[in-house]
């Protein structure tokens, strides 16, 4: 191989030619191009005018170029240029390639693939053995071609651990197996870990060892912890690169399912190592319920399992019990004296609630038992409810007139009240009292509270006092500002007893109508949750991988892999055993993540025995392809350009072949994005801009050609007329199929009836009677014009019927003649359509409608009737074909014409009563109550 | 019997009338253009200035002797005792004769925004001949085709005429039936051959006709901007010149344009017309004023 700047050329004899270029140079700008056609007709003037300059045009200099260029191009394609060809790196014999292959090393993994390809490379030029070990996951060492490797490299990942003892004496063991010497490259992840120096002593042993680090820093997420309401994040950075760490930020991201099941960020906040710090620490206090979604925690652009930190039970869904004395909530009218009416309003967001009896809802093992204003428990209940607190329950009271009024905890302390109370409590600022109602006093440092802002408007006027006692001031973690206890808080076991002073309505206090009440419900509900379980008490489990993440941080299926014992889960380190991933075991879900909590990273260290190297091989490029493509390029950019010189190009002829050529080519492109169709939900979004930004008339397809055809010619005939004679001007009208389109921008539906329809789905059904509650209209046609005759029933009717039996429509009856449909725009009193006379029924007005004041109809119901079912066959009346004339005939001579102008009135009325509602009907009150107004 | 003869009669009468038809839809739009054109240019009285047979009025003269009773103007008569007869602004009809070429070397523009010479031609031709059938002369072609006649009608016939196209590469002018002391306007782009146009004129001089050349030139005529190997050829395509290098022709070439105007110029001196440019350009308006001014010229 020859070196031309830094280029190597497979043949480098062929780049002579490059040499006859200046001949070719001459030889093609002698060339003339071909004469232009130019139509002139003072040609008589030019006859017998002879050139008197007989030199012949050249071709222009940058068409010569051009080709030059193209030629050379070609030239040295053939030649066989590399890029960054391989050098021979010295050394001879075996060579093993060494891998950490870890979590460490995921972030950089593409870049380090590219650096083994290119040692392998080196490695085949010199003709090298070489066997590659992953030391994460050893196997006997083969010494194969460097090439046999090298189509393997795509395969060597990283797994979602470090190397462990296990796998460092399995590694000793194949190296004493392997008889004969070999030098080493050792590609490090940049992290130490337990047998890293008794490996490099044996691979010294054998031959020259060099270790090659990426240099990148490598991070590791250690789980989140909960306090507090928010969650603790921790950051690892190995300290490899400490003397010139700076202050570096990287963005968190919680990522879980939304409401609507997609996968998205739920959460992005930043982290930033201080600079020299090793550790960087981030509080994120997210929503309740936004928090319970979150599934892992990732640093975005790091692709590495240390980097991702699965959420388990500790951020879920807490279950609260509510449980008031005497809670019988049943009337209406009495909700906002309920006690639990806001503590209900507070939690529903968050948490899921339970209600009922207390010796129901302890044995559901709720996280957190609300109990306002119970004074006294029956003993075996407050047993019951003492050991649920122990074992981790939180237990919140509220105050109330009945606690105030009893004498629990008068004398002593009772198990689960954290104070104890005077007699009576106290009201302040009351119409008996003096004084002022009194606000709260900032949280102390150490409460739960501390760091909520105390709205200005949050007062107390009634509460119950606690007596002074020695324990009372570690107990308080709200208070008054005249240091009367707020709430009061004492530990039981492994849960707590906490007590509002307080009712849980807006009785004593504004505290619950206030976003305070809920913050502080927050805290304290956050603070009941399940704590992460210790090695001690998952003793005997048997926990079942669910899901496990591989060394980039994916999640994988845990497929087959076999349980692991409790306490290895939480104590051991992950290896092949062990894989990070979340695991469950009787209901209860745990997160086992690549770091432990009380993990850290080292960075290794290396003695001076070993050569140290960073990533400095690029990967050898064959630049053949490309040079010969850009000659193909440059010579069909000649063909364009000599055409154009020539004055080819006008010629519609050759346009028509260049056209050709291209749309060949185009074709002949492998992917060619823009031949995929439309995403499927992107087009009807495209029509929900178009519907909602203009009124337009539908009519229900029937899956009946002919109806449907009719049904569209009809509308497109009424939105005709409405055009010329309101100033309702709609869109052109749309079918519409149930099933799939969206019906919310329709004020109007025609819905012709044939007898071979097919029922819509329970979907279209619910969709349907949504529209109807929500002010829609469908306007029912049989068509059959007998649907009012005596006893009479035609197919269409039965299937009207059957159609309309699961939609919600109200009473029915045939149109009054004060209706308001008879007088929306128009006075009518028949309604017409190619069949005369048939009965229109409309939603029955309601049975204590009147008429009044002798105004001849009635003051309706407000809105607008749902349905209007008739049979006369509207839509053949109004059809029109595309220049507008009738479609069908109507009737005989005159009066057929007008009875299809009377249908067409029909449907104008229709239109203006769905779009004005009884506005016509209130209009007639008008002259009586401006009557009214001038006595 | 009659059944017969009216499918006979209507078979042909209903072609005629589709033909008629299909020619009609060309008119409109030159007309329109033309009427357009005419209008903008306000015409004045064409009084003669002396009695005649007009409508305006000129002067009450007393009866004379010869006059037909007939003539008495009551009105002036019935003030005193002489009789007074009513006499008119004398308004003599001139008859306009009108040549404009349809060969295929009109029908050429240099570049897609411009008008075709003969388009322009046509216009300006048919603007003028409104300007004086308004002006109550009698306008027609020359060569028999459609003799002078007054009246608005005349106007759809000059139309019509003026629409078609002749297939011949440089028409010679049309000199035959001409009126003796008739006005006369040939418009051309006077490329073709010349002596034809010098015997037309000639003749013309001989019968006392007078009147004006126009000359319709496209841009690139007047300016040659054309350079490197080129093959012009006339419309047809009969004739062809092919060189190497067109900028080298170009002085030369102007030198003949400007040669052929003074013959042009000269030729008219002689036979007593006037001799116009018109660029297509240019407003055709600025063309028309001037036409009109100069048959104007030619008549007092």
């Amino acid at each position: 191989m020859t070196w031309v700047a830094g280029i190597g050329f497979a043949a480098p004899w062929l780049l002579l030619g490059l040499l006859a270029l200046p001949i070719i140079w001459i030889l093609l700008r002698a060339v003339p191009p071909a004469p232009k056609r130019q139509i002139f007709p003072a040609v008589t003037l030019l006859l017998g005018l002879s050139d008197q300059d007989s030199q012949s045009d050249r071709t222009p200099w940058w068409l010569l170029l051009l080709r030059l260029t193209a030629l050379a191009a070609a030239i040295i394609g053939f030649a066989g240029p590399v890029l960054n060809p391989a050098r021979d790196a010295g050394g001879s014999g075996p060579l093993l390639v060494a891998l950490d292959a870890s979590w460490a090393g995921a972030s950089a993994w593409p870049q380090t693939q590219d650096q083994i390809t290119a040692r392998l490379e080196e490695a085949g030029h010199g003709n090298r053995p070489v066997a590659v070990l992953r030391l994460s996951a050893p196997t006997p060492l083969q010494f194969q071609a460097a090439s046999t490797w090298q189509q393997q490299v795509p395969g060597l990942l990283p797994l979602p651990w470090q190397p462990g003892s296990d796998q460092i004496q399995r590694t000793l063991a194949h190296l004493e197996a392997s008889t004969e010497g070999f030098d080493t490259l050792w590609f490090s992840d940049g992290l130490a870990y337990e047998g890293q120096i008794a490996l490099t002593e044996a691979l010294t042993a054998r031959g020259e060892v060099t270790v090659i680090t990426s240099g990148l820093p490598v991070l590791g997420l250690l789980p989140p912890g909960l306090s507090d309401g928010a969650m603790d994040i921790t950051l690892l950075r190995n300290p490899q690169h400490l003397p010139d760490a700076a202050a570096k930020t990287y963005q968190l991201q919680a990522k879980g399912r939304d409401p609507g099941g997609t996968p998205r960020v739920l959460a992005q906040a930043p982290i930033t190592f201080a600079p020299d710090a090793l550790e960087a620490n981030l509080r994120l206090a997210l929503p309740a319920e936004l928090r319970a979604r979150i599934e892992r925690f990732e640093i975005a652009g790091q692709t590495s399992a240390g980097t991702v930190a699965l959420s388990d039970d500790t951020l879920r869904r807490r279950e609260v019990a509510l449980i008031a004395a005497g809670a019988d909530d049943d009337d209406e009218g009495l909700a906002l004296l309920s006690p639990l009416h806001y503590l209900r309003q507070a939690l529903i967001p968050s948490a899921d609630l339970l209600e009922g009896a207390l010796t129901d809802i302890l044995p559901a093992n709720p996280d957190v038992i609300v109990l306002a204003d119970v004074a006294r428990l029956a003993p075996q209940a407050e047993e019951a409810l003492a050991t649920w607190v122990e074992e981790g329950g939180l237990l919140l009271r509220f105050a109330g007139p009945r606690l105030a009024a009893s004498d629990t905890a008068r004398d002593s302390e009772e198990l689960l009240m954290p104070v104890r109370l005077r007699i009576g409590g106290r009201s302040i600022g009351g119409a008996m009292s003096w004084g002022e109602p009194k606000t709260l006093a900032p949280f102390a440092q150490g409460s739960p509270f501390h760091g909520l802002t105390i709205p200005a408007e949050v007062s107390v006027s009634s509460q119950v006092m606690a007596q002074p006692d020695p324990s009372l001031a570690s107990r308080v973690i709200a208070a008054l500002e005249d240091g009367t206890p707020l709430v009061t808080r004492k530990a039981l076991g492994r849960g707590q007893v906490v007590l509002f002073h307080v009712t849980a309505n807006a009785e004593w206090s504004s505290l619950p109508l206030s976003g305070l009440f809920v913050r502080m419900l927050e805290r304290l509900a956050v603070s009941s949750a399940v704590q992460t379980p210790d090695a001690q008490s998952l003793e005997g489990t048997t926990w079942q991988p669910v899901a496990v993440l591989d060394g980039f941080g994916r999640r994988m299926d845990a497929a087959t892999l076999p349980g692991v014992p409790g306490a290895d889960l939480v104590t051991s380190a992950t290896g092949p055993a062990l894989h990070p991933g979340l695991y469950q075991s009787e209901g209860r879900s745990l997160a086992r993540n690549t770091l432990r909590p009380t993990d850290v990273l080292t960075a290794a260290s290396w003695d001076g025995s070993v050569a140290q190297s960073g990533y400095d091989r690029a990967a050898e490029r064959d630049l053949t392809g490309l040079m010969l493509g850009a000659a193909l390029v440059l010579l069909s950019l000649d063909v364009l350009a000599t055409l154009l010189v020539s004055g080819l190009l006008r010629r519609p002829q050759t346009i028509a072949m260049i056209a050709a050529l291209g749309l060949a080519q185009a074709l002949a492109a492998p992917h060619s994005g823009r031949a995929q169709p439309l995403a499927p939900d992107e087009q009807p979004q495209l029509d929900h801009i178009d519907r909602a930004a203009e009124l337009t008339l539908a009519h229900v397809l029937t899956g009946e050609a002919a109806v449907d055809r009719i049904a569209l010619a009809g509308l497109t005939g009424l939105t005709d007329t409405l055009f010329f004679r309101t100033s309702v001007e709609p869109a052109p009208p749309v079918g519409i199929d149930l099933e799939r389109d969206d019906l919310a921008f329709f004020p109007l539906l025609y819905w012709p009836v044939t007898a071979s329809q097919p029922l819509p789905s329970a979907a279209a059904y619910a969709r349907l009677n949504t529209y109807l509650r929500s002010g829609g209209m469908i306007l029912f046609d049989t068509r059959d014009a007998d649907l009012a005759a005596n006893g009479a029933s035609s197919p269409a009717a039965r299937r009207l019927q059957q159609l309309a039996l699961p939609l919600d429509i109200p009473p029915l009856e045939p149109l009054p003649r004060d209706h308001v449909l008879t007088r929306a725009f128009y006075l009518l009193q028949d309604f017409p359509g190619r069949h005369p006379r048939g009965a229109l029924w409309v939603e029955a007005a309601p049975p204590d409608a009147e008429q009044v004041e002798g105004i001849p109809f009635r003051d309706l119901n407000d809105g607008v009737t749902p349905v209007v079912i008739g049979g006369n066959d509207w839509a053949a009346a109004w059809a029109v074909d595309a220049d507008g004339r009738p479609l069908l005939p109507v009737g005989r001579g005159f009066s057929g014409e007008r009875q299809r102008e009377l249908a067409l009135r029909f449907g104008v009325n229709l239109v203006m009563h769905v779009l004005t509602g009884n506005y016509k009907s209130d209009q007639v009150h008008v002259p009586a109550l401006l009557e009214r107004l001038g006595q | 019997m009659s059944q017969t003869a009216a499918s006979l009669a209507g078979t042909p009468s209903a072609a005629l009338r589709q033909n008629a038809e299909r020619e009609a839809s060309a008119l409109p739009p030159l007309l329109v253009r033309a009427q357009q054109l005419a209008g903008s240019v306000l015409s004045g009285d064409h009084g003669r200035r002396r009695a005649g047979m007009g409508d305006d009025f000129w002067q009450y003269r007393p009866l004379q002797q010869g006059d037909s009773r007939q003539m008495v103007d009551h009105r002036r008569s019935a003030r005193g005792d002489v009789q007074f007869v009513r006499e008119r602004e004398l308004q003599i009809a001139q008859t306009v004769h009108l040549w404009i070429d349809q060969g295929a070397s009109m029908r050429f523009a240099s570049s897609p925004a411009l008008p075709q010479k003969i388009d322009r031609a046509r216009l300006i031709g048919l603007a003028l001949s409104i300007l004086m059938l308004r002006g109550g002369e009698r306008v027609g072609l020359t060569g028999g085709s459609l003799p002078p006649k007054r009246g608005n009608l005349q106007v759809l016939r000059l139309a019509e005429a003026l629409s078609r196209d002749q297939d011949q590469d440089y028409a010679p002018p049309e000199d035959r039936a001409m009126a003796p002391h008739a006005r006369a306007l040939f418009i051309s782009d006077f490329l073709g051959p010349f002596a034809p146009l010098e015997q037309a004129l000639s003749k013309a001089a001989d019968r006392g006709v007078r009147g004006v050349l126009l000359q319709v030139l496209d841009p690139s005529e007047e300016q040659f901007p054309f350079g490197g190997r080129t093959r012009f050829e006339s419309v047809t395509g009969a004739l062809a010149h092919e060189t190497l290098k067109a900028a080298g022709l170009r002085d030369r070439y102007l030198d003949r344009l400007a040669e052929r105007r003074d013959a042009l110029n000269r030729l008219c001196r002689l036979a007593g017309w006037h001799f116009g440019q018109h660029h297509s350009s240019d407003s055709a308006l600025k063309s028309l004023m001037w036409l009109y001014h100069a048959m104007d010229r030619g008549r007092v």
